[in-house]
Formats: C-alpha cells, structure tokens, sequence
C-alpha cells in the first residue's frame, strides 16, 4: 500500500474527518487506482469495527467511520468505474412497520455499503408489501429489518409472511437487529438470524450472500 | 407477613443501602391503558379524536390554537397526578412520576416538544395516546440551537412545581414518589439535533455541545428546587446513555462532556434533602461505576435483554447505589406463567437483595405489560422479599 492510501487508512481507523476528503483527492492526483482509494477506505472501516468489537470504539465512533466514507465516497465516486460498489450482493435494508428509529439501520447500511455490498435502504415504518417489491425489482438475496420497540415485533412475522406468500422466502434469507431482539425473538419468527451490532450484521450477511 | 416500615421508611433504607423490612417495590408505569384501568376511569378518548377523519381535520386546523390554550398541558399534569394514584392503588412503595408538559402539535399526525425534536403521534391499541414517536432532531446547526424558543423550557419548574405540590399533599404519605421529566443531559444534547449531526459535532465542535450541555444542567438543577419545594422526597435522572451493545459514545468522552454536570446534580438534590438515582437503557457496565461516582443514589432499568445481569452489577456497585428493576418487559410481565414470574422475583432478590440496596420494578413501562403478571411480581416480592432474606444468590 502507498503512502497516501497508508495515511488514509490511518485516517479513517482514526476518525480524522477533516483529513479523509482531502487524502482521497491526494491520493488520486498521485496516480492511485480509484479501487485501490477505495479499498484503503474499507480497509479503515474494517479496522473501526474491529475495534468496536474490542470495545475501544462505540456507537458514535461508528458514525464518525460511516460520516469519513461518506465525505471520502463524494471525491471518489465519480472516478470508480461502474460495479468497483457493491459486488458482494444486495441487501434490502428497513426499519419495519410502525417502527421510525434509525440509528442502527443506518449504521448497518453504512458498514454493509462500506463491506462491499449494495444496500436498497427503504428507510423507516416499511410496509410488508414494499420489502416484497424490492427484494423482486432488485434480486436481493438478503434482508435486513430493523426494530426497536417491542410492541412492533409482529412487524417481523408479517414480512417474513409476505415473502413466503410472494414465492421468494427461499431466495431470501432474514436478519434482524435491534434493541427488542433476542434469539427467542428470532426463532418464533423464523428468521435467520440476529445481529447485535453493524459489525456483527457484516458478516451474517457476508455469511448470507457467499 | 408484618411489615414494621412504612413505605417512606423502606424505600429510604434500601437507597441508603440499608435492610429496609421488606424488599420495596417501585412503579415505572407510563401507559394511559393499564392506569385507568387501575384507576378505574375513562381518559380523554385522545385517540379517537386525533384518528376521527372529521375531529383530526379540526385539529389539523386548530393545532397552534390548541396549543396557545395549553389543553395538552394540563392533559399532562393530570396524568402524572392519576398515574401516581395508580401506583398507590396497586399498592407500590415508591413510584417514578414523569411530568412531560412538553409537547406541541402541528397537525393530528405529527407534533415537536420544546427541546426541538419532532414526532409522530401514536396511540396505543385501545387508542389512547402513547408517548409520541421520535423521527428527527430540527436543530440543524448552533445558529439553530441559539435561535430556539426556550420560553416554555424555562417556564417549567414553575409549572412541574405546581404539579408535584397537588400530587404530594393527596398522595405523599402513601407512597414514595420520585420526581422525573424528559429529558436528561445527554438525550437533550444529541436527539434534537440528530446522532448522526451530535457525532460529528462532537468532533468539530465541542465548545457548542458544552454549552448545550451547561444550559439542560441549569434547567434540571430548577427542576430540582421545584421538585424539593414541592416536597418530593427523590428524583430520577432520566437519560438513555447505553444501547443494547454498550454505552453510544465512549465513556471517556462522557466523563469529560456530563461528569461535571452530574455531580452537581446529584450534590443539588442532596443540598436540598432529596434522593436521586438515574435511569437508562441498554448494557451499563461500563458507565455504573462512573455514576456510583457521580452521587447517584440509585441506578434503574438494568435491562436484562441488553444483557444487563443484576448479580455482576451487585458485585460492581451494589455497594455504592441502590439496584433498581432487572424485571423483564419482553416476557415475563407480559406473557409468562405466574411459576415464571415468581421465579423471576426469587432470582432477582437473590441476587440483589442480600444487606438491602434493591428495589423490584419493572426495567420500563410499557403498553403490553399485563396487569395480572405485575400483580404477580408484588405478590411474589411479599413471599420472597422480607429481611432477613431466606433465600440464598444462586451459585
């Protein structure tokens, strides 16, 4: 790795916001390939959700990475050629219905977009019917719900409904997040799985779409 | 079995970390549905009239007119005197009373609070009003923040003071009731301004986050005054600093931002003769200590599906604060079997109660929490609750 793409990844592992942009535009004026910028970025945001999972980093660290890629993204992205984002498959990504709480959903589509993958954020209070439509229309194989109250849970049921009524429930596999679920949650409404954090949530979905 | 202690009595020794003669109970409940049916009265139908096609148009309407004559206000002052009514009725020691005059409507569907976050209305399932639903910070900027109408914030204490006054002369001697409001330090810095907004303002400019800081310090220090001079014996210090993984910013940064603040808070209360314990959801460990430090007198919530166990917690600070709650809201007062239910009580008083410090709750309020299964818990805390205990922690 050159040095401009090690003082970005150094940046980003940092949370140096005002040195990401600039780094980036550096690096690329020194000849770096646009992939190459780019995964010096991933690399950073690899780097802050390892250390989440140590516990050395918390929740707004997680936002700080996700706020970098963002600035980093608006100098790279129009010189990545098409597909250098997302390769990794694509996850239809919501808050379920009656839910409006987005902290967590946003940070697992940070990190997911981050990962590798292509995100269809469908935002929050998502009906069954429009998760249906874009699991369809973009051929995902996963899908991401995220729910904070509890008394929403049964939000979850009538998604994992809606897929097995649309024919697509073997296609798809299931994960939810947030702070009502449990594993026994997970179970009576037979989805896939959990997650506990964004950085759990990469690598069930990386575990979904290998 | 006979208690020597009146309520006031026990629920002061187990904050003082004392054996009170019985483990005491202590009432978190906010939902209109479960109350009135305690109280056995019929709410203003809220709901109906916000969800009606014809009345909701009115209001769509009449919103700033509603407001001005502070209907909704009043609404708020007689829910916390009849949810206080509640807790006695169902015979609890102690009781967070929550007095949120805060609220202003926009139309039938969406409101803001004083603070500058803006809601969703919601109701419950019979259609009373729930606690409106948080969708977005409105305070985009400091220029935001500084040009924000704080009258009614700064009017407050004046009115929660004449709130507490009426609650405490009807009801003070039969229960011990402590004083809350929305919303503490930290979720008054971040949420009207976004997390999003709050973690990078954080980075780039901390002197403003400070100074927000410094003036919700000064308002809940007056909150404090008119809380004592109304003759409320304890107060909850209701600020969501942990998610279900671990605190949202680094406790470091905490200490540095709220540290300060929170002990003058606390040393406030306790200049003025009142208790003072703080509440938040999510996986505390690693801010327990830091508020054993802080003064506070108590900790409740210990939110057992954030994986928050009351054993480990009466290991760090059982010492230092009183343990307040640990009772389950997804299952057990929902939806379990009384067998559960007491199991849950004998667990959790073996794990908390030994040299007193611990108070049965539950870990919130919440509109599914069955009536049967908290009288269940009360029950359960009279056969397993009195000193000396007879039960033993589990191994």
């Amino acid at each position: 790795m050159g040095e401009q793409l090690e003082a970005l990844n150094k940046a980003m592992v940092e949370l140096d916001l005002d040195a990401i942009a600039p780094l980036v535009e550096k690096a690329l004026e020194e000849g770096e390939a646009p992939v190459d910028v780019l995964g010096a970025m991933c690399q950073g945001m690899t780097g802050v959700g390892a250390l989440f999972e140590k516990g050395e980093y918390y929740l707004a660290d997680l936002v700080l990475a996700g706020e970098g890629m963002k600035e980093g993204l608006a100098v790279l992205e129009p010189r990545l050629e098409a597909g250098a984002l997302g390769g990794k498959g694509t996850v239809v990504l919501c808050t379920v219905k009656g839910d409006i709480h987005d902290i967590g959903k946003n940070l697992v589509a940070t990190m997911l977009s981050s990962s590798g993958f292509e995100v269809v954020d469908l935002g929050v209070d998502v009906p069954e019917a429009q998760i249906v439509e874009a699991v369809r229309a973009n051929g995902a194989k996963a899908v991401g719900l995220s729910v904070l109250l509890t008394s929403m849970v049964q939000s979850i049921a009538d998604v994992v409904k809606a897929l097995e009524a649309a024919g697509l429930r073997d296609q798809v596999k299931i994960a939810i997040g947030g702070a009502c679920t449990t594993d026994a949650l997970a179970e009576k409404m037979g989805v896939d799985a959990i997650g506990r954090d964004a950085v759990e949530a990469v690598r069930i979905f990386e575990g979904f779409c290998a | 079995m006979s208690e020597s202690m009146t309520c006031l009595e026990r629920v002061n020794a187990a904050l003082e970390l004392r054996e009170p003669d019985r483990v005491p109970t202590f009432d978190v409940m906010e939902e209109y549905a479960n109350i009135y049916k305690i109280i056995e009265k019929k709410p203003i139908p809220l709901g109906f009239l916000f969800s009606n096609k014809f009345t909701a148009a009115v209001i769509d309407r009449a919103a700033p007119l509603i407001n001005m004559t502070g209907v909704m206000d009043r609404e708020m002052d007689k829910f916390s005197h009849d949810r206080t009514a509640a807790s006695v009725k169902l015979g609890y020691d102690a009781t967070w009373v929550m007095h949120v005059p805060i609220w202003r409507f926009h139309d039938s569907r969406t409101a803001t609070d004083i603070y500058g976050r803006a809601y969703d209305v919601v109701f419950d399932k019979e259609g009373n009003m729930g606690t409106p639903m948080f969708r977005e910070g409105l305070i985009t900027s400091p220029a935001d923040w500084y040009a924000w109408d704080k009258r009614a914030i700064l009017k407050w204490p004046e009115r929660t003071n004449r709130a507490f006054k009426a609650i405490i002369d009807d009801m003070g001697d039969q229960i011990f009731v402590m004083a809350g409001f929305l919303f503490g330090l930290f979720e008054n810095t971040w949420q009207p301004m976004g997390f999003e907004r709050f973690s990078v303002a954080l980075r780039r400019d901390k002197d403003f986050i400070k100074r927000v800081i410094k003036f919700y310090e000064d308002h809940f220090c007056m909150m404090l005054e008119a809380w004592a001079d109304a003759g409320v014996p304890g107060a909850v210090y209701t600020d969501d600093q942990a998610f279900r993984s671990g605190p949202m910013i680094n406790p470091r940064l905490m200490k540095e931002l709220y540290g300060d603040s929170f002990c003058r808070i606390t040393e406030t209360a306790h200049k003025l003769g009142m208790k003072i314990i703080v509440h938040s959801c999510g996986r505390v460990y690693d801010l327990l200590e830091w508020w054993a430090d802080c003064g506070f007198d108590g900790v409740h919530a210990l939110e057992p599906t954030a994986g928050v166990e009351l054993a480990r917690v009466k290991e760090m600070v059982g010492d230092r604060m009183c343990l307040i709650g640990n009772m389950d809201i997804t299952h057990i007062l929902v939806d379990a079997s009384k067998e559960e239910v007491f199991e849950a009580v004998r667990k959790s008083i073996a794990d908390a109660g030994k040299g007193g410090g611990y108070m049965i709750a539950p870990t919130n309020s919440h509109p599914d929490i069955s009536l049967e299964r908290l009288g269940w818990m009360l029950e359960a805390t009279e056969t397993y609750g009195h000193y000396p205990l007879e039960i033993k922690a589990d191994a």
